[in-house]
C-alpha cells in the first residue's frame, strides 16, 4: 500500500511544459567553422570574440566527450542540434516585446514589465530560446552604477569588462561542454556590481527553451568588485517534448576584495516523461573565484528537472580569508538521474568552506553526490566541513556519494560526512497517527529534509522551491 | 565504474567471499618505512553475512601507501564497518579509495565505513575517496572522513600539566590509533608512534 502511496505522489504533472506558438528564426542544423561564424554574425559581435569562439571549436573537436560520471548518457549527435533559434522581431515595432512571449513569461509567473511588479524586488532578464527578450529595472540600476544586461548587449556597450572577465574563470577549453558552450554561446546574462554597491534588488536570469530540435547555451558573467553585494536567481523551464534536448551553459562569477555574491538556482527543466522519454539534458559548468581577501561566494540550488544533470558548481578560494558555500538539493524521479556537487579548491590562508548536499531519489532514478575539496600546500589554517544525504523513496532507485578529499596541507582540517537511508516507517506512522495522509506525511519530511537549504534561498525563490520539492516527488511515498 | 546502472561484478577477481551467517576479520598495520598497496575486495554473497576491517599505518618518511577497497554487499541482512585511521609525517603520500556498493536486492544492510588521517608535516599529502553506491532502499549507510592534525586545545591542557611537548603529541597519537591497533600490537606500535 505504502508503495501505490509514493506511486501516486511521484506522479506529478509538469505545468510548464506547453509550447508557445511564435514564429521563429533558426540557422540550420549542424556544428562547424561557417555555423559559429554565422552565429557571431548574426549577434554583431567583433573579430576577437569570433576568434574565441572559433578556438573554442577547434578545442572541442578535438576533445573526447567525457565518460566518468555515474550517468548512462544517451549518444548526442551534435551534427543534429540547431544552435541558434530566435522569436522573429516585429519589423515596424523592432523595440516592442512580442505579447505572445510576454504572455509566456506571464504564464511562468515571471513579470516582464516593471509595474507588474511589487517596486523593487526583482529585476529579470528573460532568455527566450537563443536571445534575451528584455531586461528589466535596468534605469533604476544604471543610477547605482550596476550593469545588469543581456550577454549580447554587453558584448557591445562594454566590451572591455566583457573581454577582460570573459573565460577567466572557465577557459574555453577546460572541458568538452564548456568549451562547446564557448564555441556557440547565445545569449545569457551579465552583471557588474561597481565598487562599495550593495544591490538593491535581487537580480534574475530566466532560461525558457521552446523551439524543437534546438540547444541552448547561454553564458552568465557575474563580476561583483571590492565589497559590493548581489543576490542572483536563476530559473528555467521547457515544454514537454519526446526528444532529449541539450541544454549546456557556463556560469562565471568573480568575487574581488570583500565583495559578496548568493547565486540560487531552481532548476525545473523537463524532466522527461513516467517511461524516461524526453527531457532536458543538463550539462553545466558553474564556477566562481573569490579572487580578493575576504571575498565570500555561495551557491544554492534546487534541482528538480532534467532527465541527466551533469552539474558541479566550484569556487576557487584564492583570497586569504575568503570564503565560500555550497547548498544543494537535488531530487531525481521516473527515470531521471543526477551526477551533482561542488569543488572547493582552497589556496589561500584561512579560507573556509560549507557543503550541505540532500540528494531524494524516486521512481527509478539514480542520484549522486560528487565533490572535491582541496587543500593546497599554501591553505593554512583552511576548513572545510561537508554534508552529503541522500534519502532513498522505493526501492528500485540509486543513491551515490562520491568525494574526493585531498589535502597537502597539515594545518587545513577536512571532514566529510555522509548518511542514506530512506524514510522510516516510524516516522510515517507517527504522521498518520496525527491525522496526516502518506501523501501529506512525504511531503512534510522531506520538505524538513532538505530545510537546511530550502532556507538559504531568497526567499521568493523559497516557496516556488518548496511546491516544486512536493510535486517532483509526487506519486512516490513509501 | 559503471554508467549509471547496478554492475553486478561476477567474474572480477574476488578477494574474499564472506557466505551465509559467516563472519570475516581484517585487519593491516603499515609501520613506517614501509611503502604498501593495500588492495582487498569483499564479497558478502550470503545473508547475514558480517566483515570488520581495521587498518593503520603510520608514515615518516617518503612512503606511499595506497588503500584500494571495495565492499559488495549482494545479499540481505548483512554488516560491513570499516576504520582505516593514520598519520602522514615526512613527505609521505597517502591515498584512501573506499567503495561500498549495496546491490539493488541487499535489503536490511547495513554499512559504515570511516576513514581519519592526521597530517603531520608540511610535505605530505593525503587524498582520500570514500564512496557510497547504494541500489537497495532499506539500508543504514554512513561514511565519514576527515583530513586535520593533532587537537590544539588537547595539547595546550597537557603541556599546562607539565609534560613535553613531544610525549603529549605521541600520546595524542596513540588515543587516536587505539580504536585501529590490533591485539597484542599495542606496544609494537605504540614505539612506532615515538618513534615519528
Amino acid at each position: 500500500m505504502p508503495n501505490d502511496i509514493i506511486q501516486e505522489f511521484t506522479k506529478a504533472d509538469y505545468k510548464e511544459g506547453f509550447v508557445t506558438d511564435v514564429e521563429q528564426e533558426f540557422i540550420p542544423k549542424g556544428l562547424n567553422e561557417d555555423i559559429v561564424r554565422m552565429i557571431s554574425a548574426r549577434k554583431e559581435e567583433p573579430e576577437w570574440l569570433l576568434e574565441f569562439r572559433l578556438d573554442a571549436l577547434r578545442k572541442w573537436e578535438k576533445m573526447p566527450q567525457p565518460d566518468w560520471a555515474h550517468l548512462d548518457m544517451p549518444e548526442i549527435n551534435y551534427q543534429d542540434i540547431i544552435y541558434f533559434a530566435a522569436p522573429k522581431k516585429d519589423k515596424d515595432r523592432p523595440k516592442e516585446i512580442d505579447p505572445k512571449l510576454a504572455e509566456t513569461f506571464d504564464k511562468l509567473g515571471i513579470p516582464l514589465k516593471e509595474r507588474d511588479v511589487l517596486a523593487g524586488v526583482v529585476a529579470v532578464d528573460a532568455v527566450f530560446d537563443s536571445v534575451s527578450v528584455t531586461t528589466t529595472f535596468r534605469k533604476t540600476l544604471a543610477e547605482k552604477g550596476i550593469i545588469f544586461c543581456s550577454f549580447s548587449e554587453a558584448v557591445k556597450e562594454h566590451p572591455d569588462l566583457v573581454r577582460k572577465y570573459l573565460a577567466s574563470v572557465v577557459p574555453a577549453s577546460d572541458n568538452y561542454f564548456a568549451a562547446l558552450n564557448s564555441a556557440v554561446f547565445s545569449d545569457g546574462s551579465f552583471c557588474y556590481i561597481p565598487k562599495g554597491v550593495r544591490c538593491p534588488m535581487e537580480l534574475s536570469s530566466y532560461f525558457r527553451i521552446n523551439a524543437r530540435g534546438t540547444g541552448q547555451f547561454e553564458r552568465t558573467l557575474i563580476v561583483a568588485d571590492e565589497d559590493s553585494y548581489v543576490s542572483y536567481m536563476e530559473g528555467c523551464t521547457a515544454p514537454m517534448r519526446d526528444e532529449q534536448q541539450l541544454h549546456a551553459a557556463v556560469v562565471e562569477i568573480i568575487v574581488e576584495k570583500g565583495a559578496d555574491v548568493k547565486y540560487s538556482t531552481v532548476q525545473n527543466w523537463y524532466p522527461g516523461d513516467a517511461d524516461g522519454k524526453g527531457g532536458i539534458l543538463n550539462l553545466v559548468t558553474k564556477r566562481g573565484i573569490c579572487k580578493g581577501e575576504g571575498s565570500h561566494l555561495s551557491w544554492t540550488q534546487v534541482e528538480t528537472g532534467s532527465a541527466i544533470t551533469w552539474k558541479y558548481p566550484s569556487t576557487i578560494l584564492k583570497g586569504d580569508f575568503s570564503s565560500s558555500e555550497f547548498y544543494s538539493v537535488a531530487v531525481t524521479n521516473n527515470h531521471q538521474q543526477a551526477d551533482t556537487g561542488t569543488k572547493m579548491i582552497h589556496l589561500g590562508r584561512g579560507t573556509k568552506s560549507r557543503i550541505v548536499s540532500k540528494g531524494i531519489s524516486a521512481g527509478v532514478s539514480q542520484n549522486s553526490y560528487r565533490g572535491l575539496v582541496r587543500m593546497a600546500s599554501g591553505a593554512q589554517n583552511a576548513r572545510n566541513y561537508s554534508q552529503c544525504d541522500s534519502l532513498l523513496i522505493g526501492s528500485k532507485c540509486g543513491a551515490h556519494t562520491f568525494p574526493d578529499i585531498r589535502s597537502a596541507n597539515p594545518s587545513a582540517t577536512v571532514e566529510h560526512e555522509a548518511t542514506t537511508s530512506k524514510i522510516s516507517e516510524d516516522q510515517l506512522f507517527y504522521c498518520n497517527q496525527r491525522g496526516l495522509d502518506p501523501e501529506e506525511a512525504v511531503g512534510l519530511i522531506v520538505n524538513g529534509y532538505a530545510r537546511e537549504v530550502l532556507s538559504r534561498l531568497p526567499m521568493e525563490f523559497a516557496v516556488e522551491a518548496q511546491k516544486l520539492l512536493q510535486v517532483s516527488l509526487e506519486g512516490s511515498v513509501g | 565504474m559503471g554508467h549509471g546502472r547496478y554492475i553486478d561484478p561476477i567474474g572480477d577477481t574476488l578477494t574474499h567471499v564472506v557466505g551465509a551467517g559467516e563472519r570475516l576479520e581484517l585487519e593491516y598495520v603499515v609501520l613506517p618505512g614501509e611503502s604498501r598497496d593495500i588492495d582487498v575486495s569483499v564479497d558478502l554473497s550470503g545473508p547475514g553475512a558480517e566483515l570488520s576491517l581495521k587498518a593503520l599505518y603510520l608514515c615518516k618518511a617518503d612512503e606511499k601507501v595506497n588503500f584500494r577497497i571495495l565492499v559488495h554487499h549482494r545479499a540481505p541482512g548483512c554488516r560491513s564497518t570499516q576504520l582505516v585511521n593514520g598519520i602522514a609525517g615526512g613527505t609521505s603520500n597517502v591515498t584512501f579509495h573506499g567503495t561500498i556498493v549495496v546491490a539493488p536486492d541487499a535489503q536490511k544492510t547495513e554499512a559504515f565505513q570511516e576513514n581519519h588521517n592526521i597530517l603531520f608535516s608540511d610535505s605530505a599529502k593525503v587524498e582520500t575517496r570514500p564512496q557510497l553506491e547504494i541500489y537497495a532502499d532499506d539500508v543504514k549507510c554512513s561514511h565519514g572522513a576527515t583530513v586535520g592534525r593533532l587537537n590544539e586545545d588537547e595539547l595546550f591542557y597537557m603541556r599546562s600539566r607539565g609534560i613535553p611537548r613531544k610525549e603529549a603529541e605521541s600520546l595524542q597519537m596513540i588515543s587516536f590509533l587505539t580504536p585501529v591497533i590490533p591485539e597484542g600490537r599495542r606496544e609494537e606500535i605504540e614505539n612506532a608512534i615515538r618513534s615519528l
